[in-house]
């Protein structure tokens, strides 16, 4: 079987960059990340030096999104020589656990950091996935929300409880979530998007206006979020073809519709830019955004 | 009065000024490596990293709360700065002021700063001035009044010279102050040979995390963010956004990427 190396030609040094780079951005690219990571581990494991460790973990990881419990149970022994007692190599082992479907193992792992560590905020996390994962999506709603009056600042808890309302349907806390988040991050056109999206869900004259406001929000941080350019179009047609709102409103979305149909006219044609398909995907565009017209019911 | 030049022997600097330099930066990296090898971890308890964290998401909300709009806004300025429910007005820590005599691990610190900066200091300082004694060593550049000389010119009685020479204990501690930014050269910032820094932590005495605070910064909190208005920056936004076409220049590239390299 051909190496990562030889195929891409490249050098043990930038398929370790290449690690690193997906490590910072935060990259869930799982089958990559064990096909490069295997091979350097093997092959390039003398030459890492101290980085080695931070590899193991992030292979390992991955290794558990790909089923490879073979790796991952080489890397979590080697980790464990290396570091004894250490907290967050216990949380790994935990994870495998979790991977195994031996939950009740797992609980009892992370309780036992828990009670070394009260602060410890990887092994509540983890704990709170557990239950996702056996599907107790209220309980686990239940715990986030008590983590989260403990550890108000963290983000990623946040959009994990928005994540999780939105499945639940209820809206209103959803949008809770992603204020706080739109809050800490004022320029992340997604949490604009997703935060109009649910206030589009949610429905109602109040909530359409702050949904188009909003993902005029999205498309002003990013001109090129076609979601947002979408949401936009929707939102405003929504609101001029209701049968309850005032001439003025009505004249200015329709306005705001019409711009943002001409946007995604242009982007298309922008696309299919020098191809033959450029005249059918245009026409196709134009019958979709008329067939988009919201009819007052 | 005219100012008859000394003419130092060349000798002083040879097995003066130079011994002493290596002397003072060998101990601070010493000094330094030593400090590493004492550290004891900062344990922090649950309440203190909730409160920091309510701090910061109180802050925030005061900066960005601009963002999100208006109800959403006083909602959470409701939580937090309500009369009888707010969170700031129900929630009073326990204070214990971190002296040294109640607070073990406060007072080990203490000692091990002690032992690490001043002791050091001061034995090396005694052994230069008995050593190196009874010569001046250099002439600082700028003038200095008589009442520098008892200081500065220790073990040299002569009443005419100029407080300007000095001898060899001072040019330690001109030293210690001076190597400064040779340690974060070499050992990088924050440094445990960094000396004038300690002394100045000593001075200011305010350690991580102080409890006392936590009551006062809820305070400080509660009142700015009574004063914090609600400016929704998306009033308008529509007018702005259309008033030109959107950029989507590059949008599309002709090149997609393949494989992993």
């Amino acid at each position: 079987m051909a190496s990562v190396s030889d195929m891409y030609d490249v050098t043990w040094e930038e398929m370790r960059d290449k690690l690193r780079k997906w490590r910072e951005e935060n990259y869930r690219n799982s089958e990559q990340i064990v096909e490069v990571g295997e091979e350097l581990i093997q092959e390039h494991a003398s030459k890492l030096g101290d980085d080695i460790w931070i590899i193991y973990e992030q292979v390992m990881i991955a290794a558990l999104d790909c089923s490879r419990d073979d790796l991952a149970t080489t890397c979590l022994h080697e980790l464990k020589k290396q570091f004894q007692g250490s907290h967050r190599v216990k949380r790994l082992a935990g994870m495998r656990l979790e991977a195994l479907e031996r939950y009740d193992e797992a609980l009892k792992m992370y309780n036992d950091i828990l009670q070394d560590d009260s602060t410890n905020t990887a092994a509540r996390k983890r704990k709170i996935a557990i239950l996702k994962a056996q599907g107790k999506n209220t309980e686990a709603i239940r715990e986030l929300n008590e983590y989260l009056e403990q550890f108000v600042g963290d983000q990623e808890a946040w959009h994990e409880l928005a994540v999780l309302y939105i499945n639940e349907h209820d809206y209103a806390k959803a949008a809770f979530s992603l204020e706080e988040l739109m809050m800490t991050n004022p320029h992340n056109h997604l949490y604009c998007e997703q935060y109009a999206e649910v206030k589009y869900t949610q429905g109602g004259m109040e909530n359409l206006e702050l949904s188009r406001k909003y993902f005029a929000q999205a498309l002003k941080l990013n001109n090129r979020n076609m979601r947002a350019l979408f949401g936009l179009y929707m939102s405003a047609s929504h609101i001029a073809a209701s049968p309850k709102v005032s001439a003025k409103v009505k004249k200015d979305n329709v306005k705001y519709a019409a711009w943002a149909a001409s946007q995604i006219n242009r982007a298309y044609q922008l696309a299919g830019h020098g191809t033959k398909e450029t005249k059918c995907s245009l026409k196709a565009v134009e019958e979709m955004l008329e067939s988009m017209q919201i009819m007052p019911s | 009065m005219a100012e008859p030049e000394l003419l130092l022997d060349s000798n002083i600097r040879l097995w003066v000024i130079l011994p002493i330099v290596f002397i003072t930066f060998l101990v601070g990296v010493i000094r330094h490596y030593v400090s590493i090898l004492l550290q004891s971890d900062k344990k922090l308890t649950l309440e203190q990293v909730s409160d920091s964290q309510v701090l910061i998401r109180s802050r925030i909300l005061r900066e960005n709360g601009k963002y999100i709009p208006k109800q959403s806004f006083l909602m959470r300025k409701f939580f937090f700065n309500n009369q009888d429910e707010g969170f700031f007005k129900k929630t009073k820590r326990k204070v214990v002021p971190p002296s040294p005599m109640t607070d073990p691990s406060m007072l080990t610190d203490m000692i091990k700063g002690n032992v690490t900066n001043v002791l050091p200091m001061l034995l090396i300082g005694g052994w230069i001035n008995w050593t190196f004694s009874g010569f001046v060593t250099t002439k600082v550049p700028f003038p200095l009044t008589l009442r520098f000389k008892p200081m500065l010119q220790q073990g040299i009685e002569l009443l005419t010279l100029d407080a300007s020479w000095v001898s060899s204990a001072s040019w330690y501690f001109l030293n210690v102050f001076g190597l400064r930014s040779m340690y974060s050269l070499i050992l990088g910032q924050d440094n445990g040979a960094d000396q004038s820094r300690i002394m100045q932590e000593q001075m200011s005495g305010a350690a991580m995390a102080m409890p006392a605070d936590t009551n006062k910064a809820f305070k400080a909190e509660w009142e700015a963010l009574e004063l914090t208005d609600h400016q929704w920056a998306l009033e308008g936004l529509e007018e702005e956004l259309m008033s030109k076409d959107l950029d989507l220049d590059s949008m599309f590239s002709s090149e997609l990427p393949t494989g992993i390299f």
